[in-house]
């Protein structure tokens, strides 16, 4: 089983590493205030109720949005009384000026002794809301890291695993040169989205190597091309490759029987299949990946000659 | 680490031994295979961790994605019967540099 999943806490600087493109993102004030300070609530807020003085029930650990709705109605109070309304957002991780927006002259004096980062998108509020939610999702999303290759097989994504040295590699190299591609060599960082998949993708600094023995280290996009990579890939199948005795009791030799591995709490299909000199696994390695492309889309193979088999013995009786 | 790998180990205990990067460069390429090199022979499992993250000795790619820069703590975990000369031969490893500077 891997079940222990980290969920990585993200500051308001990652966030705004990692929406600076996505999102149009700008600093506008105190931005050395978010190196460091976390987003405790992976959410974000309209302070619109906040700022007209109902705070019983404040967000005050999500990242606040101020829209032109907010911004309006600020707009519509008397100076001091617009600071002293704008105390409210003393604790927030950081707030957001949407469409592009500069801070007004009282909005800035107000924000800027109270040390809070505030950012500016080029979007509109509504899309700055959902752009940013998913972003923040798949920041904090239960990642684990796994020992083991990922490849994807004809739109099937197949992590293989096993001891160092038992030949994932080299199966995925002869997969590559097969037409399909590589998602992550010896090292693969699985993680789970709000709709429960198993996404795979490799760590950022090897993405692009494997290591085959006796060549070393190679470049795959060097030598077979972009299209032999993927940067992530749904998991749909784990093979676990075992040097194991004849009649191992791992090994299903009907297919019938379905094992499975819970990854960050989804079972995903896990088949375990022997290591012996001579055997071409890379031909079993991709037939696996169609037959549970055929498993998906409603046809199980063993199960349908089962089936044909008992009627015909019910025949016969 | 997964349990199942934990349970096939489940006869020899889990010794550790906390190491340092010494060497100018931390662990680039020839460190790792000297690690690897060195820990292949072992019969028993070797992980090495860096802040929570633990990837296996035997694997060159895995140690590359530890990162572990001229200074990182690091620390060494080997199951199974030869535990105790596996960590001892690893440890050398890092305190002579990695025969580098």
């Amino acid at each position: 089983m891997w079940r222990t999943a980290e969920s990585p806490r993200i500051t308001v600087a990652d966030f705004f590493e990692a929406g600076r493109v996505s999102l149009r993102l700008d600093w506008e004030a105190n931005p050395e205030a978010a190196v460091g300070r976390e987003i405790t609530e992976v959410s974000l807020n309209r302070p619109g109720l906040a700022l007209a003085g109902f705070v019983r029930y404040f967000a005050h650990r999500r990242i606040q949005v101020l829209g032109l709705a907010e911004m309006t109605y600020l707009g519509s109070l008397p100076v001091p009384e617009r600071i002293a309304r704008l105390q409210t957002l003393a604790h927030v991780p950081a707030v957001v000026m949407s469409r592009g927006r500069r801070l007004p002259s009282y909005v800035r004096q107000a924000l800027l002794p109270l040390r809070v980062p505030v950012i500016r998108t080029h979007l509109v509020t509504g899309h700055f809301m959902n752009a940013a939610t998913v972003l923040m999702q798949n920041m904090t999303n239960p990642r684990i890291r796994v020992a083991g290759t990922m490849v994807e097989i004809n739109g099937v994504g197949v992590l293989l695993e096993g001891e160092p040295g038992i030949g994932k590699s080299e199966i995925a190299l002869a997969l590559i040169k097969r037409g399909h591609s590589l998602v992550a060599d010896d090292t693969t960082i699985l993680t789970r989205d709000s709709t429960g998949a198993i996404h795979g993708s490799a760590v950022p600094i090897t993405r692009e190597h494997m290591e085959i023995r006796g060549l070393g280290i190679i470049h795959v996009p060097g030598l077979f091309g972009v299209a032999s990579m993927r940067e992530g890939m749904r998991l749909d199948l784990i093979i676990r490759m075992q040097k194991s005795p004849a009649g191992d009791d791992a090994i299903d030799r009907t297919g019938l029987d379905t094992q499975f591995r819970d990854v960050l709490g989804v079972d995903i299909p896990l088949i375990t299949v022997p290591v012996a000199a001579g055997r071409d696994l890379t031909n079993v390695v991709e037939v696996a990946a169609l037959n549970q492309r055929m498993k998906q889309m409603g046809h199980d193979a063993a199960r349908e000659l089962d089936e044909k088999l008992k009627v015909a013995l019910a025949r016969k009786d | 680490m997964s349990p199942e790998t934990a349970q096939k180990n489940a006869g020899g205990s889990t010794l550790t031994r906390d190491v340092s990067v010494l060497n100018r460069y931390g662990i680039h390429a020839r460190p790792a295979a000297l690690l690897v090199k060195t820990a292949t022979p072992f019969a028993c499992e070797i992980l090495i961790e860096k802040n929570g993250v633990k990837v296996n000795a035997k694997s060159i790619m895995g140690l590359l994605t530890l990162e572990g820069n001229h200074g990182a703590k690091l620390k060494i975990h080997a199951t199974g019967a030869d535990a105790a000369d596996a960590l001892a031969a690893l440890a050398d490893l890092f305190e002579r540099k990695f025969f580098e500077d």
